[in-house]
């Protein structure tokens, strides 16, 4: 999240899409809801279910499930075309006056791909995504680079053209206006199913903050992975990025966008490099190409790209600072300077190893065992039957888990026979590992909070934290290493294990050591304030290049002081009453509550709503100060025209995301999933993202309305339960007995069954059997003038469970029909809006 | 005595006065139920089951969300989901918390024949004393929501308490704490009547619900439980909440006039027969239908 | 069931002292104090639930909750008690011309005029009145206990049911209360020998002569016998 949970409250209108949070995020919602009460504000809910967000919302779209990047585009279309965009904000805040390269072209101006297209690789060359300008010579900012990245990859220019009028063509605004110009509310009827009465009525309403110009309002868009599970996700959320830059609503309280994490530290494990790309903080990962430390830290830290007359912190420039410190905490006194900080110890990744690759690599041969911790592969999918075969011919398979679930189970899923069983030659250990409440640690949660919690039970019988299981392998291995030798031991044998209890690290100590460390004496030039060598770091504004701090991860620097576990802290307070709550836990980075928040002022340093005042220009002081923590170089003076997005090396927010920063496009553009009932209505001939890669085992199959799928699918979450987990538990199953299908009542009464009969969904790949729930909460959409029936699958149930095991349910995984396919950004897998067909059981 | 029977204003059953009747200076207290803001999530459901300790029991899908058709001895608190329709097509899905009321005027204590199975403490709370059950169920016919349920292992009824104990020590009840949207208040009477006449007037001004209003059902002397409902006029939408709940007529009949006529047709027969014998006498004073039996002495 | 006119005088199993006429038989007197005795139960912790001032009838009785168990099951012996008594007399429990004449002079019989009462049978309209009372009250106290004694298993949507069964097993049982009254006083009061009568049996020949001269005239023919 940009802003956070409680900072809902001071929102003026909610786009919730993408998302169920009165489902999944009960907790959180109170704000949405404090919201409604205290500032009136609305709530608009577009999902393809009316879901019970939609029950308290004050409109609802039912949308098609996969086509919420048009409906984002008709809504920044008719924004621009009403007039009712943050014209201050758009100027000085965002790239909208930066003038693009003559050789860009906008999918509708070519056959529905951008320029650069290669149809061979299936891949762009991104060189014309830039902007007009001269110098440079920087690393570009790009999150992901996909795989190695040639060294002459094309940079920004340092100088950047621009056109504060917006008024040339090929300024980012303009080709904004042309790109989604084409986003016409027919055009969105058409594609979402969303009659045009009903888009207008919503684009309005949520637009309607910026009525006349005025800036006082804010308005924030929710989202989950409602979003994120498409083979276009990031683009959705980009669209979104978009519309909220084009109403001025980022960095602001009660703006933003909102992405509402599934897990209660789903946004920790990725702080933590969760992801195969990131290590900790988000550098990005070193690949083959980069032969040396330095040339590592050249490519991945960037250098400012903006218009001459503007300023630009590049707060990446301090990339060097981060690594440096980053090794020093993984190999200590190993880590020299002239050994580069051994930065050839790091892993160099070659290739894709994410998620679903993974399961690839094992289904063909090359990934040959897995420690499955704290998740439940075959379940989670997609493509579950390619996860259970996958492990078939996997040697060994590791799960630590509080029960048996379907993955350690996989060798006896249903349908298997005894032969088949047989021919299992994968061996499964089943570790009894500690539940949440067994273990003590923090928690990052959507808003960026780390919060500390402590240990309510014991461990049961021989269960272990999962922690003392990782770290006894690891000193099992370095035990081997250290007896064995082996090709290259020093990563292993220097890395830096420094616990009171190395067989069961305490999580304090790793988070004292995530936070980071004084090496040496230091002191602040400015301040003169003194850190001893040993202590504990204040924040990442400490850290240096030259190996006298460590650092596990930077953006959690400062989470662990020398005034104590900052995660912990419990004061409720909240002086300025817009849910800042300075002590409150900890978070990242530096305590900041809302990122970006220099943008909730104007470019005087004025707070656009005096009435909800995060941070201002202190003339006096000459400094930024506020209630929150300014996301900002304090010292820079309004009339340096710093941009509030110091991350980026624009120092603005990104309308157009230049070069690599997306493997599918500078402007976000709407295509079809990859299994659709409908050919995409603006390129019929480009229907799918053409990034997008299919896999190819026996077990990837894809579906067309041509083989009868026509129905279109989608899984989600529900509130009385949590993932494949809370099966079981007896009270969760008697809020939920049994697993079921939502289907819309018109299609029940063409099928002729009634709810409760059980009912058999198939896409290509698989079957799940479950009762029909027949409501009017889903309806037939209308899409491109064909009538297409919605139906919606909970996850919940599997095979192993209460109601499992009573023989209540009929044991299908709903993975078992979610085709393997991702995002080509994030590799997210295409959970939503897939094909299906229903047939009576 | 202990405080706990002073706290007493009404008791089932109970011939002569009632302890605690006028003698505490205690306010209503009163559950406020926004279902304007539910979400539907259950959390009340679940605390109820935990703070009470309820055991857990079978359900079945229905075709919805809720968890079961009707509360349970074993499930007092049960969120009734409802997909309604609007005159003009709007889809709305009503989300409405069942359990006792803890009506002014308790159906349940009215028609309960045990004396101090049933008792209303000072602060309005209606709470059921299992000891002084007789399982007779009359309760069940005397409440016009649906509430009391019988459990044929222990032949008691069960109901929700509105958490008497945690009330009695000054903590909200279970569902309340478990909120998560704030949709539930609890506190003095006057004070949520308060709240919820400000939120239904929000909705009317500015949510676009012109029929939003407070449901407080003056048929049973209002109730302890209130809610805010989109449209105050047709609460049947959700889940069936009776729009002017009344004890019903035939216990009223049953308690009131037919007990008195009743009473006075039995003593009236006793006095009227005893009168008659002393003025009339049996039929034959004589022993002339005296024949001896063999071996009786005469 | 048919009931032949019993041989009053010998019955086969019961030897009639000599004087005395057999007017119940042994099954009719089981079948009396079957429903007797359990209409009692019945009457006394239905009491106690009918007014908190009687409550205390349920407590000498064994407790609130054993009276209201058992308070169903008793009924139901005494619904028994009812049908076996339908069987035994329905068929003489036509109301006649005669017994209508008789309510027209009921002020006589309660004055203890009987001998300006029509000739009565076997028994009086008073009793016939009594017979189909609880025969009619019985058959609704069993229809609606059974919905008091297991109200958790009407539907919601039946609960006008309750509604209905709490009124009539009120409303009837008052009824029979009245009956009952009547009844006790009748013979154990003011009919000197109606008592004994279901206890032994027999009746003297006057008490025959006198309360049911009919009765004794379809036993003995129209020449009444010398005692």
């Amino acid at each position: 999240m940009t802003n956070g949970w409680v900072d809902m409250k001071n929102t003026d209108m909610m786009l919730i899409m993408g998302g169920n949070p009165a489902e999944n995020h009960p907790c959180g919602f109170k704000w949405p809801i404090e919201a409604k009460r205290t500032r009136g504000a609305k709530i608009i809910s577009v999902d393809p279910r009316f879901t019970r967000t939609s029950a308290v919302a004050d409109l609802f779209c039912q949308i098609r499930a996969g086509s919420d990047i048009a409906f984002l585009g008709g809504v920044i279309r008719y924004a621009i075309e009403n007039n009712r965009i943050a014209k201050d904000y758009l100027v000085n805040f965002t790239n909208a006056a930066f003038i693009v390269r003559p050789g860009f072209q906008l999918p509708g101006d070519t056959d529905g791909v951008f320029s650069g297209f290669d149809a061979k690789t299936q891949s762009y060359d991104r060189s014309t995504w830039n902007y007009a300008g001269t110098g440079g010579g920087g690393g570009d900012s790009s999150p992901h680079p996909p795989g190695g990245t040639s060294p002459a990859a094309p940079k920004l220019p340092e100088k950047v053209e621009f056109d504060l009028s917006l008024q040339n063509p090929n300024c980012v605004f303009q080709l904004l206006r042309k790109h989604y110009s084409r986003y016409t509310p027919e055009m969105v009827e058409r594609i979402t199913g969303i009659p045009k009465e009903q888009f207008l009525k919503a684009a309005d309403l949520y637009t309607s903050i910026r009525k006349d110009g005025d800036m006082k309002k804010a308005s924030t868009i929710i989202y989950a992975v409602g979003w994120t599970q498409h083979s276009f996700g990031t683009q959705i959320i980009r669209t979104a990025a978009i519309l909220q830059l084009v109403l001025g609503n980022v960095g602001r309280a009660g703006g933003g966008v909102n992405a509402l994490r599934g897990h209660s530290n789903i946004q920790g494990a990725t702080d933590m490099a969760g992801l195969f790309d990131s290590l900790p903080g988000y550098l990005k990962v070193p690949t083959p190409a980069d032969t040396s430390f330095d040339a590592w830290i050249k490519r991945i830290t960037p250098t400012p790209s903006k218009p001459a007359p503007w300023d630009s912190f590049n707060y990446s420039s301090n990339t060097p600072k981060f690594a440096v410190s980053y090794l020093k905490a993984l190999y200590g006194d190993a880590a020299t300077k002239q050994n580069g900080w051994a930065f050839d110890y790091l892993p160099k990744v070659d290739r894709n190893y994410s998620w679903v690759q993974m399961w690839d690599d094992m289904y063909n041969g090359t990934v040959k065992g897995m420690l499955a911790f704290g998740m439940n592969g075959v379940a989670i999918g997609p493509n579950s039957k390619k996860n259970i075969d996958a492990l078939k011919k996997a040697d060994f398979l590791v799960v630590g888990e509080i029960y048996p679930d379907e993955t350690s189970e996989f060798w006896k899923s249903p349908g298997i026979t005894t032969d088949e069983m047989k021919q299992i030659q994968t061996t499964v250990y089943r570790l009894p590992c500690a539940g949440f409440a067994e273990k003590d640690g923090s928690f990052t949660n959507s808003a960026r909070w780390l919060l500390w919690k402590n240990t309510a039970l014991p461990t049961p019988g021989d269960a272990r934290l999962d922690q003392a299981i990782v770290a006894q392998i690891f000193l099992k291995i370095r035990e081997l290493y250290k007896k064995e030798g082996g090709k290259f031991p020093d990563p292993v044998l220097n890395l830096t294990w420094n616990y009171s209890n190395p067989s069961s690290p305490p999580l304090a100590e790793v988070l004292k050591e995530v936070n980071g460390k004084a090496l040496a004496d230091l002191e602040d030039p400015a301040t003169k304030q003194q850190i001893k060598a040993g202590q504990q770091l204040p924040g990442f504004a400490w850290l240096k290049d030259d190996g006298t701090t460590s650092c596990g991860n930077w953006i959690y620097s400062g989470s662990f002081t020398e005034a104590g576990n900052q995660t912990a802290r419990r004061d409720p307070s909240d002086p300025s009453g817009l849910g800042v709550h300075p002590g409150w836990g900890w978070s990242w980075p530096a305590n900041r509550r809302v990122l970006y928040n220099r943008a909730s002022c104007d470019v005087d340093g004025k707070p656009w709503d005096p009435s909800r005042k995060q941070v201002w220009w202190n003339e006096g002081q000459q400094k930024w100060v506020g209630n929150d923590v300014p996301d900002f170089k304090v010292d820079s003076k309004p009339k340096d025209h710093m941009g509030p997005f110091i991350m980026n090396p624009e120092g603005v927010g990104r309308i157009f995301a230049p070069l690599s920063a997306f493997a599918d496009g500078p402007f976000p553009e709407h295509y079809e999933p990859i299994e659709s009932p409908i050919d995409n209505p603006f390129h019929p001939q480009q229907t799918h993202n053409p990034v997008v890669k299919r896999f190819k085992t026996p077990d990837d199959k894809y579906g067309t309305p041509k083989d009868g799928y026509t129905v279109v699918c989608t899984t989600y979450r529900l509130t009385e339960l949590y993932h494949y987990w809370t099966k079981n538990n007896p009270m969760n199953v008697q809020l939920v007995p049994e697993p079921f299908v939502e289907i819309s009542v018109e299609m029940a009464n063409e099928m002729g069954f009634t709810g409760g009969e059980k009912i058999k969904v198939s896409s290509i790949r698989g079957d799940y059997i479950a009762k029909a729930m027949v409501t009017k909460r889903i309806k037939p959409l209308m899409i491109d003038g064909k009538k297409v029936y919605p139906i919606g699958l909970p996850i919940h149930q599997g095979y192993r469970g209460i109601a499992e095991d009573e023989g209540k349910d009929a044991r299908t995984l709903a993975n078992l029909l979610t085709p393997t396919v991702v995002d080509p950004n994030a590799y997210t897998p295409e959970f939503k809006g897939f094909l299906v067909k229903v047939e009576k059981v | 005595m202990s405080q706990e029977t002073l706290r007493i204003q009404k008791i089932s059953a109970h011939a002569g006065a009632v302890p605690g009747e006028g003698t505490q200076r205690e306010f209503q207290v009163c559950k406020l139920i926004d279902t304007t803001t539910c979400i539907g999530c259950k959390a009340c459901e679940v605390a109820c089951m935990e703070w009470n300790d309820l055991p857990f029991g079978q359900t079945v899908f229905d075709n919805t969300y809720q968890t079961m058709p009707d509360t349970r001895w074993n499930y007092w608190n049960l969120i009734r989901f409802n997909e309604h329709e609007t005159e003009d097509g709007t889809l709305m899905w009503l989300m409405r918390k069942d359990q006792c009321m803890h009506c002014a005027d308790p159906g349940c204590l009215a028609a309960c024949p045990s004396d101090g199975a049933i008792v209303q403490y000072t602060n309005g709370i209606v709470d059921f004393q299992q000891a002084n059950c007789i399982g007779c169920g009359y309760c069940i016919t005397g409440c016009p929501f649906n509430i009391p349920k019988f459990n044929s292992e222990t032949k008691r009824v069960y109901k929700c308490t509105l958490c008497a104990d945690r009330v009695s020590e000054g903590l909200e009840p279970a569902c309340i704490k478990s909120c998560p949207t704030g949709c539930l208040h609890f506190g003095s009477k006057d004070d949520m009547k308060y709240l919820a006449e400000t939120r239904a007037k929000q909705l009317r001004d500015h949510y676009n619900f012109p029929k939003a209003g407070v449901y407080d059902p003056p048929g049973v002397g209002g109730t302890g439980v209130i809610y805010v409902l989109h449209d105050v006029t047709e609460p049947e939408n959700y889940g069936g909440l009776p729009k002017d709940p009344h004890i019903p007529l035939t216990v009223k009949l049953w308690k009131g006039p037919l007990k008195w006529l009743g009473n006075l047709a039995m003593v009236g027969g006793l006095i009227g027969l005893f009168v008659h014998y002393l003025r009339f006498g049996p039929k034959s004073r004589d022993e002339e239908f005296e024949t001896k039996r063999e071996g009786e002495q005469p | 069931m048919t009931v032949t006119a019993p041989p009053y005088r010998e019955h086969p199993a019961q030897a009639v002292p000599p004087g005395r006429i057999l007017r119940y038989s042994f099954r009719e007197r089981v079948v009396h104090w079957l429903a007797a005795l359990s209409y009692i139960y019945c009457l006394l912790t239905g009491l106690a639930f009918w007014s908190p001032w009687l409550f205390w009838l349920a407590i000498a009785l064994g407790g609130g909750q054993i009276s209201r168990m058992l308070h169903p099951w008793i009924g139901l012996i005494f619904i028994a008690g009812v049908l076996q008594m339908y069987g035994l007399w329905a068929r003489q429990m036509g109301i006649t011309d005669d017994d209508r004449a008789w309510f027209r002079s009921m002020r006589y019989y309660i004055r203890n005029e009987d001998d300006k009462m029509p000739p009565v049978g076997r028994y009086n309209a008073g009793q016939k009145l009594l017979f189909w009372g609880f025969f009619v009250c019985g058959i609704l106290l069993f229809l609606s206990g059974l919905v008091l004694w297991f109200p958790e298993y009407i539907p919601w949507s039946l609960r006008w049911l309750r509604y209905t069964a709490i009124l009539i097993h009120a409303s009837s049982a008052l009824l029979t209360i009245g009956l009952f009254l009547i009844h006790v006083y009748m013979g154990v009061f003011a009919e000197r020998g109606a008592f004994d009568s279901v206890i032994y049996g027999d009746v003297t020949e006057d008490f025959a002569k006198r309360f049911h001269p009919a009765w004794y005239k379809e036993l003995f023919g129209s020449a009444p016998r010398r005692k």
